[in-house]
């Protein structure tokens, strides 16, 4: 079954997403993409550290080439998150100009060797900003890339304050 | 009159030929269309650069959409959701936002349908095809 789980930033989606993988009855991983750079970064990433604590989950980094992840056959898998992915993709040592369609195959490889795949991502287009063109660019691969994976998904859920709203499939908990 | 919302890029145009048949020659597009080509347009995107545009020109964004939706009460309107962000700090852009949240919210009320589209999946706020 493959979840793909948006909404804006901090909306409860990455805990809606663990809850849906503590659903799925085998080898859990936890795939981190957010490259540790900058203050803000390291303080998220040992806030979802500890959010992640005692739960089982095997954590594997990965900011790039997803499709590579070290994870085993027929496991669960949450993804964390398309946003940073994308973002690692087209800025961090990296020149991919228009990364959706890679992270799009890459995904698609990933979930046929999983059997549970739970995918966190990001709204990034609704604040009505006049941004550069580089980051207009971002906006539409990340908008891109989300409405690819929801046609494949089984489940699109929007997460609004916590609150999993349906928008494919089904609220799964 | 029937409205489709949501966020820059989520499908809003591709919804309209989808849900509605609107071919690709029938939109005018609020960046740069010729004012008047609304009253007759078949499908409007981008109002929300409309509403932009007609503030550059000193024309009530408000009294034009009432006007708009009189005179081409037909027509498929998308317009991009913008409010969710931060409130701006220069007042040109809070007014803005003022200006399409009342245009929307006049729009909405005009139309038997309302559409809001994340991911590319519509979702009906309002009516049906």
């Amino acid at each position: 079954m493959i979840t793909l789980v948006t909404g804006g930033s901090k909306c409860g989606k990455s805990s809606y997403a663990e809850k849906v993988l503590n659903f799925f009855d085998g080898e859990k991983y936890y795939i981190a993409t957010m490259s540790p750079v900058g203050s803000d970064a390291a303080e998220i990433i040992s806030r979802h550290k500890k959010m992640r604590e005692g739960k089982g989950y095997i954590t594997v980094e990965c900011q790039r080439d997803i499709c590579n992840a070290d994870v085993s056959e027929n496991s669960g898998v949450l993804i964390e998150c398309l946003g940073n992915l994308c973002a690692n993709e087209m800025f961090v040592g990296s020149d991919i100009f228009k990364p959706a369609d890679k992270i799009v195959s890459d995904i698609r490889a990933l979930s046929e060797r999983v059997s549970e795949l739970i995918i966190v991502t990001n709204e990034v287009g609704c604040d009505g900003v006049e941004y550069s063109a580089e980051t207009l660019l971002y906006i539409s691969q990340l908008a891109e890339i989300n409405r690819k994976i929801a046609e494949f998904s089984d489940n699109v859920i929007e997460c609004v304050y916590g609150i999993p709203v349906p928008r494919k499939g089904a609220v799964i908990c | 009159m029937r409205f489709i919302t949501g966020g820059a890029y989520q499908g809003k145009a591709e919804t309209a030929s989808k849900l509605f048949g609107i071919k690709a020659d029938e939109i005018v597009s609020g960046a740069d269309c010729d004012m008047e080509k609304v009253f007759s347009a078949a499908c409007i995107r981008d109002y929300h650069r409309l509403v932009s545009r007609l503030m550059d020109t000193d024309t009530d964004p408000v009294e034009f959409t009432q006007r708009l939706c009189r005179e081409n009460s037909r027509c498929v309107i998308i317009m991009d959701e913008i409010g969710c962000g931060i409130v701006p700090m220069e007042k040109r852009e809070r007014v803005y936002r003022e200006n399409v949240g009342r245009c929307g919210c006049i729009i909405a009320a005009e139309s038997d349908t309302v559409v809001r589209v994340i991911c590319g999946i519509a979702e009906f706020l309002k009516g049906e095809v």
